[in-house]
């Protein structure tokens, strides 16, 4: 348990950081600005991190649609246009600015008390990726599996019970009773 | 019983003393004044006992299994059907059966109808004995099995249905073992304790009934907590404890029917005058009040599908089902008590006794079974699940046997009492 | 003579039902209107989220120390499993299990996970004799296996069919259900091992009414992704774990039928009639007696006065 929970500190704290993207104010974002490759790997335990191809997916995304209206494009969602349709380009373009990394910690609940708070819902980190990629691999027909995108790591194993630590044809099989 | 009336007069026992004046030893009337030899030799004549040890053979053995190795050594260990047979026959079915016990006590110490006499004793034991073993079941069903009196003093939940069934049944086998001490009293010799328990009668009788209708009503409460488990024809949120209640008076009327045509079919040696002659008349007023509570549970019946709007559901497959079930197990009795009563033929309302015993054995499976998860699948026992339902019920009808051979149930002491 | 003795013992008789009518109604009288912990915590989960990735399954078996499944939480080919007809349901080794639902008219599989939902009021708690069950105000339904006399009534009242035996056991037995983390996490106010692990965020803890509020915005802005339902807002009483769907809820195996009221509610009947038999009976039946033998004992006290003269 201990151990657990300080190595999910330490990657967190190893991977501060993760994406790198400098933003200069005041003007929409153009593709060409962004770096080639963005090493995704703040949350990596049970699998290692992900190398983003980001000059890939900008030949066949837009920008707005995974950093929403904070490059500074036009958006086009019904319910961002009530508030961020001339917001402009933000300070800040990095995922982990917006979505807190400890998501479902008391902290990061309690700041969703405020009632004056439309944000309520934001996902935190992993759900931020995991809900983007996944819902545009889906739909373009992009990878899905988890292990497309990122190797499982030995905790992930272990996690799983995969790989070496697999249950055995002997032992398992506990169950069903009959 | 052939054995006894021709070469040994002063048997069967009905008295503390021998011919020769002699007393007879509490163990000669364990072995029904027989010796040892000869109680063996009419013991292993009887088919019966062949079949018991038949039976004895495997189910023991299943028991050290199921205790040593878990319930799922011997049942499907079914998360789906949380209850199995153990519970579905042995206690739902067993206790409706032995609501005889307060019944007669009723009908003869409370309306004080002296006419039910000769038979309130067998009332009374089959009563205790049919809760006694419906307990045995219950500890074979039980997980944890060695904290059976939990519920009485270690970690109370008052408001639970089943602390209700948990205390009534545990107070009224009490009640029902004072009911019978008396028995056993004239037959050890132990005046003074039957004359206490005589003048308990009247509140043991009143706690019986209260308790009684309290318990049987709540095994059937017991399935409101599952209202969308249970197939709607079989679950009545409003009615269901009344259903139990009304079933089980005639549930435990024919089931002393039944074993009062047992008895005097096979154990006639052991009744005495007043308990034969009185039998068919006895057994055609039971008839009666069988064919009246039915009637009523009928209508009950009726009415809770009225007022659950459950029309449509008679249209469907479980629909015939449960129209079958009350057809062959209600109605059909219901009729032949009727016509046995009208016409004053005792064989039919036995016959009719019969059925409605089953009958009601096959409504409490129903519930409890059958038609509990209908939306599933059906969950067949496993065959040693089966087997040890087979071995205690084995079990009740040879203590039962015992018992009656013994004791002063269907015939008096002659001696002090 | 017995009638004599009966007119003796009658008061006796009245007193015993008394004592028993003041004894037990004090019992039963808790038949609890309990509504839930308004702080309660919760989770909801998003049936369109979820891809079926079985990392909740994993990290419930590491948290909860389960023994080891048949399989590993990598293998994909549990979703063909069918027993009886049945999906694959919670059992002595698993907490919770991910099913996949293939949907007519849907290109792709919905997947729904399922555990204890912790119920507001709890048809498990109230069925317990034994009080085996608590609800915390945490929000999480606990168990104690310690006062657990294994009668499975718990099995038999959960709308769920969640709590499960471990059958496979003589001397140890106990139920085995989702306990929300609460010892090793919930109570801590942290998130439980199932949500954390959830790479999708199909599993959003927080205080349930926060997540009806969240659930009723997703719904409200995208009326088209999602059935316009809180599974479990008001389902048995309302339930801390509750779900979202873009189908309709009984094509991904959710019991539509369940009562929208508590399952208590069901037994009430019941419970209401106990203190009248208590009380009336005694009395009733003394009654009865008494109007049954009067021919009797006046004969017998007629007698008794006739030799006395
Ligand atoms: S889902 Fe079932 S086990 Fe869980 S709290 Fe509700 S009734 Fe109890
Ligand atoms: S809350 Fe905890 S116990 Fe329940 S399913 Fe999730 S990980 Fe398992
Ligand atoms: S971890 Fe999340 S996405 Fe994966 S199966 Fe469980 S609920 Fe679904």
């Amino acid at each position: 348990m201990r151990t657990r929970k300080k190595m999910l500190q330490a990657t967190l704290a190893i991977a501060i950081g993760g994406i790198l993207l400098w933003p200069e104010p005041g003007r929409t974002m153009e593709a060409a600005d962004a770096p080639e490759t963005v090493e995704i790997n703040s949350l990596a335990r049970l699998y290692s991190g992900v190398d983003f191809n980001h000059a890939m997916h900008t030949e066949i995304a837009s920008c707005v649609q995974c950093h929403h209206h904070t490059t500074g494009g036009e958006v086009t969602d019904p319910n961002c246009i009530r508030c961020h349709a001339k917001s402009g380009e933000a300070d800040t373009v990095s995922c982990k600015e917006c979505h807190s990394s400890d998501r479902f910690s008391k902290d990061d609940l309690s700041k969703r008390d405020n009632p004056a708070l439309y944000h309520i819902d934001k996902p935190g980190l992993k759900g931020a990726y995991h809900l983007n990629c996944v819902t545009c691999h889906q739909k373009t027909g992009g990878p899905t599996g988890c292990q497309d995108c990122h190797t499982m790591t030995e905790a992930g194993e272990k996690m799983f019970q995969t790989g070496q630590h697999a249950p055995s044809e002997t032992t398992g099989g506990e169950h069903s009773g009959h | 019983m052939r054995f006894f009336s021709h070469q040994r007069p002063e048997l069967p026992i009905v008295d503390h003393v021998k011919p020769d004046g002699s007393q007879w030893t509490l163990k000669e009337k364990l072995w029904l004044g027989l010796s040892g030899s000869d109680y063996f030799k009419q013991f292993f004549r009887n088919p019966v006992n062949w079949l018991m040890i038949g039976i004895f053979a495997v189910g023991i053995p299943l028991l050290f299994q199921r205790y040593i190795y878990g319930l799922s050594a011997v049942t499907h260990a079914s998360n789906d059907y949380p209850w199995g047979l153990f519970l579905g026959f042995g206690l739902f079915g067993m206790v409706p059966l032995s609501a005889s016990g307060f019944m007669l006590g009723t009908t003869v110490e409370l309306f004080g109808r002296k006419d039910f006499h000769p038979i309130e004793r067998l009332a009374l034991l089959n009563g205790l004995l049919g809760y006694f073993f419906a307990v045995i079941f219950l500890e074979i069903d039980l997980g944890m099995w060695w904290r059976l009196y939990y519920p009485m003093i270690v970690s109370l939940g008052p408001a639970a249905v089943l602390f209700l069934v948990a205390w009534h049944v545990a107070t009224y086998l009490s009640v029902q073992v004072a009911e019978v001490l008396p028995a056993l009293f004239e037959w050890i010799g132990w005046l003074k304790g039957k004359r206490i328990i005589r003048s308990m009668t009247l509140g043991l009788t009143i706690a019986g009934i209260i308790l009684s209708t309290l318990h049987q009503g709540a095994l059937g409460a017991l399935f409101t907590y599952a209202p969308a488990k249970v197939h709607p024809l079989w679950l009545s949120a409003n009615f269901q404890w009344i259903h139990f209640f009304c079933s089980s008076i005639f549930a435990g009327l024919s089931m002393v029917i039944v074993s009062s045509t047992l008895i005097r079919n096979f154990a006639g040696w052991r009744c005495d005058d007043e308990f034969k002659n009185s039998l068919d008349d006895i057994t055609i007023k039971l008839g009666k009040g069988c064919s009246l509570a039915m009637i009523t549970y009928l209508v009950i019946k009726v009415v809770a599908i009225a007022h659950d709007q459950e029309w449509a559901y008679l249209l469907t497959g479980w629909g015939s089902y449960y129209l079958l079930e009350l057809g062959v197990g209600v109605v059909l009795p219901m009729f032949m008590f009727a016509i046995g009563v009208r016409n004053n033929r005792a064989s039919l309302v036995r016959f009719a006794a019969v059925i409605a015993v089953l009958g009601i054995v096959w409504n409490r499976l129903n519930t409890s079974l059958v038609c509990f998860n209908w939306q599933l699948y059906q969950e067949i026992p496993h065959w040693k699940e089966v087997w040890i339902t087979i071995t205690i019920y084995s079990l009740y009808f040879l203590t039962y046997r015992f018992i009656v051979y013994r004791l002063p149930i269907v015939y008096s002491w002659k001696g002090e009492k | 003579m017995k009638t004599t003795v009966s007119r003796r013992t009658f008061i006796k008789g009245g007193l015993a039902g008394t004592v028993v009518a003041t004894v037990l109604p004090e019992k039963k009288s808790q038949a609890a209107t309990f509504e839930g912990y308004p702080d309660g915590m919760g989770v909801l989960v998003d049936l369109t989220r979820c891809v079926g990735c079985r990392s909740c399954e994993a990290a419930c078996n590491e948290e909860q120390k389960l023994p080891q499944p048949d399989k590993p939480f990598d293998d994909f080919s549990v979703f063909d499993e069918i027993h009886h007809g049945q999906k694959r349901r919670t059992d002595e080794t698993r907490y919770t299990v991910v099913n996949r639902y293939d949907v007519p008219g849907l290109d792709h599989p919905l997947f729904r996970k399922i555990q204890c939902n912790h119920c507001q009021e709890p048809a498990c708690l109230t069925s317990c004799f034994v009080n085996a069950y608590t609800k915390t105000p945490e929000g999480a339904v606990i168990y104690n296996p310690n006062v657990c006399v294994g009668c499975r009534t718990c099995m038999i009242a959960c709308p769920f069919n969640i709590p499960t035996f471990k059958y496979s056991s003589a001397f140890n037995p106990r139920i085995m259900k989702c306990i929300f983390c609460y010892d090793t996490r919930l109570k801590e106010g942290r998130p439980p091992a199932c949500v954390e692990a959830c790479p999708q965020e199909a599993l959003t803890f927080g205080k349930r009414n926060k997540l009806l509020e969240i659930g009723r915005q997703r719904i409200r802005e995208t009326p088209d992704k999602y059935e316009d339902h809180i599974y479990g807002e008001h389902e048995v009483g309302g339930t801390a774990w509750m779900y979202l769907s873009s189908v309709p809820f009984d094509q991904v195996g959710f019991d539509t039928h369940v009562p929208k009221e508590p399952i208590l509610n069901y037994v009430k009947d019941f419970l209401g009639i106990v203190p009248m038999v208590l009380t009336v009976w005694p009395a009733l039946f003394a009654g009865f007696h008494l109007l049954a033998t009067r021919k009797d004992w006046l004969k017998n006290k007629n007698e008794d006065t006739h030799e006395e003269e």
